[in-house]
């Protein structure tokens, strides 16, 4: 085991604020989230804002509805979270407790929905007593199935079709096709340009660190697609324009819970790593895979087929899927080890650990486990075995 | 991890233990003629288990609610995973090697506590190694995840068994497909075929015990109530090992009717009966034997377990074998609260069963392995609160006795009944 002495100097600074203006915006929107300036501009002009609270909830038919979606997600710092154990008890992840807690406090008061997905006990909980005790006006929970069968894509596209009903029930309208269409072009975009960006980071010396692009994810399901995908734009052409290049002790991937906390990111990369690609909800699994709208499918059926083969949540069976998109991921972006984060209680991941290790060990590639609380930044306890764990991959690059 | 067991060696003790008991329950005319049938269906049980290798029968392990009804009708002989890690912590207390075993392969204490240690118990090799692993979403995260290591641990395939959340008519018609797929996997896989009218034999069986299962529940409301509480444990594990099965009809008629006839006769399990209590989630296996003394010592009694022994009404039919198969997973009194969107329905259900079973107070087992429950504590508080019932909240694990120690159990159950008395 490593000494605290010899954790390494911070070698990936928080950059300057000219460097990257763009980025500077989406800080802004993170730091006043839930009431971000974009949400409460929509909600003046009489705008509706569903919340949703998981991968598999079609954000599409929000948007083709005319509505704002946006994430439900927690405080992104630990926190006590008095509250959220009251209700939730404490044996709930506190991804769920941390959410549950902003919702009883009142910071989602301007919510007119919320959306879910039975993807989790977590998740499917939360929903349960966000019903019960807060009382958004309009809620409304997906059966997902957890195969991929044929029967099982039917089952998603009923449900999704539910979904879009109930949806024009309350807001009184009726979502068309050409709708659906337009926000599929909308959300495609937005995906396609996360793509260009984590393009970026497969580089030698990428330009863009973990850390500032986990600031970028987070910004992407908090407002309006249409500018956030203007935003990304210029964050490209701002990347492009610059000469950024970050070395690395060691390329890393980080796998396991929800998380968005830029700050845990920044700690193990203040430490030499680099965080050049990562296999969570809130990143690649959010927006790898476009809807594919072709030929004969209508709009609807492509979104549902999309949600349900979305790059794998642990909680789809088998966990092969999930498995083979990482070790994919981890030689795409030749990352030479994992950090793996699972919150307390999220079992899902949880259960995956074993078997995950088993795979990336059979090829040569280690993994670092974690567990910790939603929001951390990083206790000095995960930066020694942090600092360990790249100590190794050093030793093992020297061979 | 090494193999330190001959495969099957938990499973001959609890036999040996299971038959010891029943032999000496049917030696003593005070104990009820159920308990002995209980403990020779148990034994019974884990015999076929224990044999099966021998006898050239096919095994199939399988979670919690999987619809083992098609295993019988298959002639394959079931494994239960969580009542068998449940029975290991029972009757061997050998929870402690199982878990470390289960820590060993990288589970984090987090997750269900018979989970890991079934895992433990098979990385050990003290099971016999299951020709299958069959599991499912019903009824949590631990359960529809526990699958895939068994299935690497034991070098066998498997079947997972995908329980929609909710209930429209699609949702049905799905659940019937999977039931359907998951037979011809197991018919290509054992090359035995499902006999079908077997399998209606049993579904009949099955209707008939939950008609007994809500006879029972109705005898329970009787002041003084005549149940005991270990029979909490036993109505649980009859369900989970031997559904639709003769010996399970039998235990459960004659549990009927020695309870009825204690009903005529104004006899309670305690007397005097001072305490009725509504009991959430499972209490501790085992500490059965310290809360039987307790509820004696106290005269309290346990005379509903909304979360698991109040059947929904419906019936079954034999001429649809499967639809009823697949509408028994409806029927499930853990169904109501445990899985699908929490509806006003199971909330009803908990203050009508206060009122109508004339609770005093309710003790909710807050096992911290089990996520989704746990997360209705507060609610459950809440209205039960409305209706003036109090709630007590007790930490533990259902297997591991390190997590909520016995005399911290005993202070805190004390105080309630103090506060109970008070009022
Ligand atoms: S996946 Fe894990 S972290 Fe996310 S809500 Fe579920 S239990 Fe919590
Ligand atoms: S005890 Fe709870 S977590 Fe464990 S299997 Fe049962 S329902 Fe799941």
């Amino acid at each position: 085991m490593v000494g605290e002495h010899s954790v390494m100097p911070v070698t990936v600074p928080r950059l300057d604020k000219a460097e990257l203006p763009t980025l500077e915006r989406f800080r802004e929107v993170n730091a006043t989230f839930p009431k971000t300036a974009e949400v409460l501009a929509h909600k003046r002009q009489g705008g509706k804002v569903f919340g949703w609270l998981c991968t598999y909830v079609p954000e599409e038919i929000i948007h083709a509805a005319g509505a704002l979606p946006v994430r439900i997600t927690g405080y992104s710092q630990e926190t006590e979270l008095e509250d959220g154990n009251a209700y939730l008890y404490i044996n709930n992840c506190s991804f769920s407790r941390s959410c549950l807690q902003m919702g009883l406090r009142g910071e989602y008061d301007f919510l007119d929905g919320v959306v879910a997905g039975s993807t989790c006990d977590g998740a499917r909980r939360l929903f349960d007593l966000w019903h019960y005790y807060i009382k958004t006006p309009f809620h409304h929970v997906l059966t997902v199935p957890r195969k991929y069968t044929e029967k099982a894509h039917a089952l998603y596209y009923q449900q999704v079709v539910q979904f879009k009903q109930h949806l024009e029930e309350f807001l009184g309208i009726q979502i068309t096709d050409d709708e659906l269409r337009h926000s599929i072009e909308v959300y495609n975009e937005s995906r396609a340009l996360l793509r260009s960006l984590y393009e970026l980071r497969k580089q030698d010396t990428p330009p863009i660190t973990g850390a500032e692009t986990m600031e970028v994810l987070d910004a992407s399901f908090r407002m309006p697609k249409e500018l956030f995908n203007q935003w990304l734009n210029d964050l490209l052409d701002e990347l492009e324009a610059q000469d950024r290049a970050h070395k690395a002790r060691a390329r890393l991937m980080v796998v396991g819970s929800v998380m968005n906390n830029p700050e845990f990111i920044r700690s193990i990369e203040a430490q030499g790593g680099l965080v050049v690609t990562d296999e969570l909800c809130t990143s690649t699994r959010y927006w790898s895979d476009p809807v594919v709208l072709d030929g004969d499918k209508s709009p609807l059926e492509a979104i549902s087929r999309r949600y349900l083969n979305n790059f794998p949540c642990a909680r789809m069976v088998p966990s092969d899927g999930r498995f083979g998109r990482i070790l994919e991921l981890a030689r795409d972006y030749r990352v030479d080890g994992v950090v793996s984060q699972i919150i307390r209680y999220c079992v899902t991941y949880a259960h995956d650990l074993p078997l995950l290790r088993d795979k990336l060990k059979a090829q040569g590639i280690p993994m670092l486990a974690l567990d910790v609380e939603y929001g951390t930044s990083g206790s000095g306890q995960i930066q020694t075995r942090v600092q360990a764990f790249l100590e190794m991959l050093e030793a093992r690059k020297k061979g | 991890m090494t193999t330190s067991e001959k495969p099957g060696g938990k499973i001959s003790a609890i036999v040996r233990a299971c038959r010891l008991i029943s032999r000496m329950n049917q030696a003593n005319p005070e104990v009820p003629k159920s308990d002995a049938l209980y403990y020779q269906m148990l034994a019974n049980y884990y015999t076929r288990l224990l044999n099966a290798r021998e006898e050239g029968k096919f095994i199939a392990a399988h979670t919690v609610f999987f619809p083992s009804e098609i295993l019988y009708a298959m002639d394959i002989v079931p494994m239960h995973t969580e009542t068998t890690t449940w029975m290991m912590a029972l009757f061997l207390g050998e929870q402690a090697e199982i878990l470390a075993a289960g820590a060993e392969l990288g589970l984090a204490p987090e997750i269900c506590s018979p989970h890991r240690g079934l895992a433990g118990a098979f990385a050990l090799g003290a099971l016999p190694r299951p020709d299958v692993m069959l599991w499912s979403n019903l009824i949590c995260d631990n359960t529809a995840k526990s699958g895939e290591l068994i299935m690497e641990l034991n070098d066998c395939p498997g079947f997972f068994l995908d329980h929609p959340f909710q209930r429209s008519e699609a949702e049905e018609k799905y659940l019937i497909s999977e039931l359907e797929d998951m037979i011809s996997f197991l018919e290509e896989k054992s090359g035995q075929k499902m006999d079908w009218d077997k399998l209606s034999e049993i579904v009949a069986g099955m209707d008939r015990q939950m008609e007994l299962f809500r006879e029972i529940g109705e005898l329970r409301k009787a002041v003084p109530s005549p149940f005991h509480i270990r029979g909490f444990l036993q109505l649980l594990t009859t369900d989970y090992l031997c559904p639709g099965q003769p010996e399970a009809t039998e235990y459960l008629q004659a549990l009927r009717d020695e309870l009825a006839e204690m009903v005529r006769q104004g006899k309670g399990a305690v007397s005097p009966e001072r305490f009725r209590l509504m009991t959430l989630f499972v209490p501790p296996m085992y500490l059965m034997g310290f809360l039987e003394k307790m509820s004696q010592e106290y005269g309290a009694v346990s005379v509903v377990e909304p979360l698991f022994t109040r059947w929904a009404e419906g019936r079954l039919d034999p001429s649809k074998p499967l639809a009823s198969v697949a509408k028994k997973a409806s029927l499930i009194p853990e169904r109501r609260s445990m899985y699908g969107p929490l509806g006003e329905e199971a909330l009803k259900d908990i203050t009508t069963c206060a009122e109508q079973y004339r609770v005093d107070g309710a003790v909710y087992w807050a096992f911290m392995g089990c996520r989704h429950t746990c997360a209705t504590i507060r609610l459950f508080k809440d209205i039960l609160n409305e209706i003036d019932v109090p709630m007590l909240v007790i930490d533990c694990d259902i297997v591991d006795p390190t997590i909520n120690p016995q005399e911290e159990i005993r202070e805190k159950l004390e105080q309630f009944f103090e506060l109970l008395e008070d009022r």
